[in-house]
């Protein structure tokens, strides 16, 4: 287990590196330059002179070749710092800390939504396989897939607004300051998400306890006078448990990282956020910090769920 | 010398001073209603103030202490130097200007700020402020004519570093002497009839002579103390700002209310939508749909004001058919601002105009723009001269495909393609759509590497004579599609120097006709900015303001 644990945090570190160097390759050869969006119409500053361009350019170390930026930057991610925001020049790390939390609430609180809804509805629907209410199941399964959760995001803040005259609080305000202001921060973007990976939990569930259904352990069991209900349980749920563990793993990965179109839809200051505000204003800095940040949160999380396979699952084991 | 009374004052100087900030662009709403009402006109800036005492504001009603104004927008920000960049709508509620905007008058009138009177000398090239007694900064440090110089002074001969964009706006004050403590004089090279309006700008706010030695002139990376009716508390970049009351401010009856909280809020529909839910008590600028729904709440109140950002359809006037004025005018005449304003309606309400937005005094009323060629909306006539004009320019059976260069985003998919259609099928004048980011459009027009552009530009100071010089007069700084007209040159030069306002209006409407006649661009239209509020909110008169600017608001009151 230490080995594989060891063996797997090795494969990690050069997709790290990866993800870095192509990302600050990539903000550089994208078209937009920071100083045109820093001076600008927007802020006031409309024409800067070409030497007036280069002392802002060499005052954000923008000057430097290419590896040295590189390598500055990297220097700075190890002393646990990340830079500062090309716009507003705040430490990148301290605002990556402030909005963390927030979109890590909403991608647990839509991960738990998702299994409280996806896991019985699977079950029930394999169980009762082609009954009326596999049916209905099936095409709720099916309607929440395919909506895109904007889209769903919207409509609820549509409903909120213009018929109960509500809308989550646009500020941060963290779990330990106001639990109440931050439950309504955090819980309309997690129905939102929570519903659409509770129909692909769902989905996922129902295919998986149907296989298990017809297994042979499960007949033993059925055969030794186990009541429903125990089989179900303790047979059928363990074992269909493993494909929704690995796809709600990946759906974590990528929901921990920042909800970009549902915090856009209810304008929640989280990650997904920051990082669309660091592509408006051609913050490099930002946008190379937060994809950093991404893959780190999806190597990890996949470990996890490699690591879960053998709690769920005492066949597996690592070596 | 001469004492410059209050009525004069307003007069010569304050009349619709036209001064907004262009504060950060978000991004726009990507849905909203197809069709645009028409805005209602924007009545004519009246020299008249309601209620003034020695340039204090009081505000209409009886206003009532205490409470926090909560207020929706962008207020991100790179810069804390106001002078550099800073974003002048959040910061100026911490400081003074010397003159200001009258909050309580709509902005129709230019009043004292720090300075409690104003005299101008008989040749108009002598200015002198006297300033208030007992104005101190935040930090205690009281205020004098000192600071006054060491504001402006590095605005007008920045330090080494220092990037002063507001230079080119004061390059006709000579010198600034301060006689004594409580005395400040400009001096002019010439007579400028905005001069005041310059300074009333957002943006001319006095820092104190000790912050700018403290910092090295360089106020980027500081929140210095100012003089203004409110404190920091707290800053959360990205996020909100907290001020409080300033206990100590010099006008003793100001502010009102105890705390105003600016939380960050880049888009225009989430904007609208909190002021909408309560989340917000006010909002410079929301969506058009969401504006729409507040129109039919009797909590919420709102208005169209015009703005001094504006869509252009810019042309190099150096080289290919672009070169020739009679091509440029067939496409001032040809295009039509009424489907332009249509196609763009989704995003923004187009305001058209001539080359002098509404708002500002000398604007030809929308009634008279109803009639005038390029301007009105049956295109008929126009049509027919255009295709004379490029004809007689040798381009009757059409010309090479020319580039339209536009932004990602609704510029490209909704003004391109409208002027594309219209080029083409009115005036038989084929093009291609290039696209590329925003934030390259403003090196490809320094570079003059385009043939047309779709692109915003705006300006600060309503007043044609500052943008006249950098935009159109020949070899101005900011004149990057090579436009050159003598007789405008000759006519700005006029225009600069006018003071008498009826003079000046006349010479200011010929030069619109030239600009007309040879065009240097196409003005696609300035925007109206759309500001929503609940009806709790008073003080700032925001239903009756002639022009759109973002900032202070130390007469607010809660009518809770």
């Amino acid at each position: 287990m230490r080995q594989y644990l060891f063996q797997r945090l090795l494969i990690a570190i050069p997709t790290i590196i990866g993800v870095t160097i192509l990302i600050f390759l990539a903000m550089r050869v994208i078209p937009g330059d920071p100083l045109q969006t820093i001076y600008s119409e927007a802020t006031g500053v409309y024409i800067l002179s070409e030497e007036e361009l280069a002392e802002v350019r060499a005052s954000l170390g923008l000057d430097r070749p290419l590896y040295q930026q590189y390598l500055d930057w990297m220097g700075q991610v190890f002393r646990g710092e990340m830079g500062y925001s090309f716009w507003t020049k705040d430490p990148i790390s301290q605002m990556i800390l402030r909005r963390g939390p927030i979109s890590a609430q909403i991608a647990l609180f839509a991960v738990i939504l998702s299994w409280l809804i996806g896991v019985p509805v699977g079950l029930i629907s394999a169980y009762w396989r082609n009954s009326f209410v596999d049916q209905a199941a099936r095409a709720g399964i099916t309607i929440f897939l395919a909506v895109p959760s904007f889209w769903l995001g919207l409509m609820i803040i549509l409903f909120t607004v213009l018929v109960l005259t509500w809308r989550p609080p646009l500020t941060i305000i963290q779990f330990w300051e106001d639990p109440g202001a931050n439950f309504a921060i955090v819980a309309l973007p997690s129905i939102t998400l929570g519903l659409g990976l509770g129909a692909g939990t769902a989905r996922m569930a129902r295919s998986a306890a149907l296989e298990a259904l017809y297994d042979d352990y499960v007949r033993t069991a059925r055969a030794k006078g186990l009541g429903d209900s125990l089989v179900i349980w303790r047979h059928v749920f363990k074992n269909a448990m493993l494909p929704v563990v690995t796809t709600t793993g990946l759906a974590l990965g990528g929901l921990l990282g920042g909800t970009v179109s549902v915090e856009k839809a209810f304008a929640v200051p989280g990650l997904g956020s920051l990082m669309v505000q660091g592509m408006q204003e051609r913050d490099w800095m930002m946008i190379q910090n937060l994809v950093l940040v991404y893959g780190l949160i999806y190597v990890f999380v996949n470990l996890l769920v490699d690591l879960s396979y053998g709690l769920l699952d005492p066949r597996i084991r690592y070596s | 010398m001469k004492h410059l009374t209050r009525r004069r004052f307003l007069q010569v100087a304050g009349v619709g001073a036209g001064v907004a900030v262009l504060a950060a662009c978000a991004p726009a709403s990507t849905s909203g209603p197809a069709v645009v009402e028409e805005p209602t006109p924007v009545p004519t800036p009246a020299p008249e103030v309601s209620s003034m005492d020695a340039g204090m504001m009081r505000p209409p009603g009886n206003p009532k202490r205490g409470g926090k104004l909560t207020t929706a927008f962008g207020v991100t920000m790179n810069s804390f130097d106001a002078h550099q960049g800073g974003g002048v709508h959040v910061l100026g509620h911490m400081y003074n200007s010397l003159v200001r905007n009258n909050l309580v008058n709509g902005l129709r009138t230019v009043v004292p700020d720090l300075a409690e009177s104003v005299t101008a000398s008989e040749d108009g090239r002598t200015y002198t402020f006297a300033l208030r007694e007992g104005v101190t900064f935040h930090d205690g440090t009281p205020f004098s004519s000192a600071d006054v110089l060491a504001t402006f002074n590095r605005i007008m001969d920045p330090p080494a570093g220092i990037i002063s964009p507001l230079k080119a706006e004061y390059s006709f004050v000579e010198e600034i002497t301060a006689p004594d403590a409580g005395t400040v004089e400009f001096h002019l090279s010439a007579p400028r009839a905005y001069f005041l309006n310059v300074l009333a700008a957002t943006n001319a706010i006095i820092y104190s002579e000790k912050s700018l030695q403290e910092n090295d002139f360089d106020l980027r990376d500081v929140i210095a103390p100012g003089t203004g009716a409110f404190r920091l508390v707290d800053h959360q970049p990205a996020e909100r700002w907290l001020m409080e009351r300033n206990p100590d401010y010099w006008d003793a009856e100001l502010p009102y209310i105890d705390e105003i909280e600016l939380l960050h809020v880049p888009a225009w529909s989430d904007r609208g939508t909190a002021v909408l839910t309560g989340q917000a008590d006010m909002s410079w600028n929301v969506s058009f749909e969401t504006w729409q729904e507040g129109s039919n709440r009797d909590d919420i109140q709102n208005n169209l004001l015009p703005n001094f950002g504006a869509y252009w359809l810019f042309m190099n006037n150096a080289q290919g058919p672009l070169a020739d004025p009679r091509v440029r005018k067939a496409i001032h005449l040809g295009l039509s601002k009424q489907n332009l304003k249509a196609a763009f309606g989704t995003q923004e309400v187009i305001n058209i105009t001539r080359w002098v937005p509404q708002g500002d005094p000398y604007a030809t009323p929308p009634a008279d723009l109803a009639n005038m060629p390029g301007y009105r909306e049956d295109k008929s006539e126009d049509l027919e001269t255009a295709r004379a004009l490029l004809a007689e320019a040798g381009y009757g059976d059409g010309m090479q495909e020319l580039e339209i260069l536009a932004a990602s985003g609704p510029q490209a998919e909704l003004l391109a393609p409208a002027v594309q259609d219209m080029l083409k099928r009115d005036l038989n004048i084929p093009t291609r759509i290039r696209i590329i980011e925003r934030a390259s459009l403003g090196s490809e027009q320094q570079q003059g590497t385009y043939e047309l552009m779709v692109h915003t530009r705006g300006h600060g100071v309503s007043d044609i004579s500052p943008r006249g010089n950098l935009w159109w007069r020949t070899g101005g700084s900011q004149n990057f599609g090579g436009y050159t007209n003598p007789d405008f040159d000759s006519l700005l030069t006029q225009i600069d120097d006018e003071t008498n306002f009826d003079t000046r209006k006349g010479q200011i409407d010929e030069a619109q006709n030239l600009l007309d006649e040879n065009p240097p661009e196409y003005l696609i239209g300035y925007t109206y900015h759309l500001p929503m509020w609940n009806q709790k909110v008073k003080g700032i008169e925001l239903h009756d303001r002639i022009f759109a600017e973002w900032g202070r608001m130390e007469t607010v009151w809660i009518d809770a």
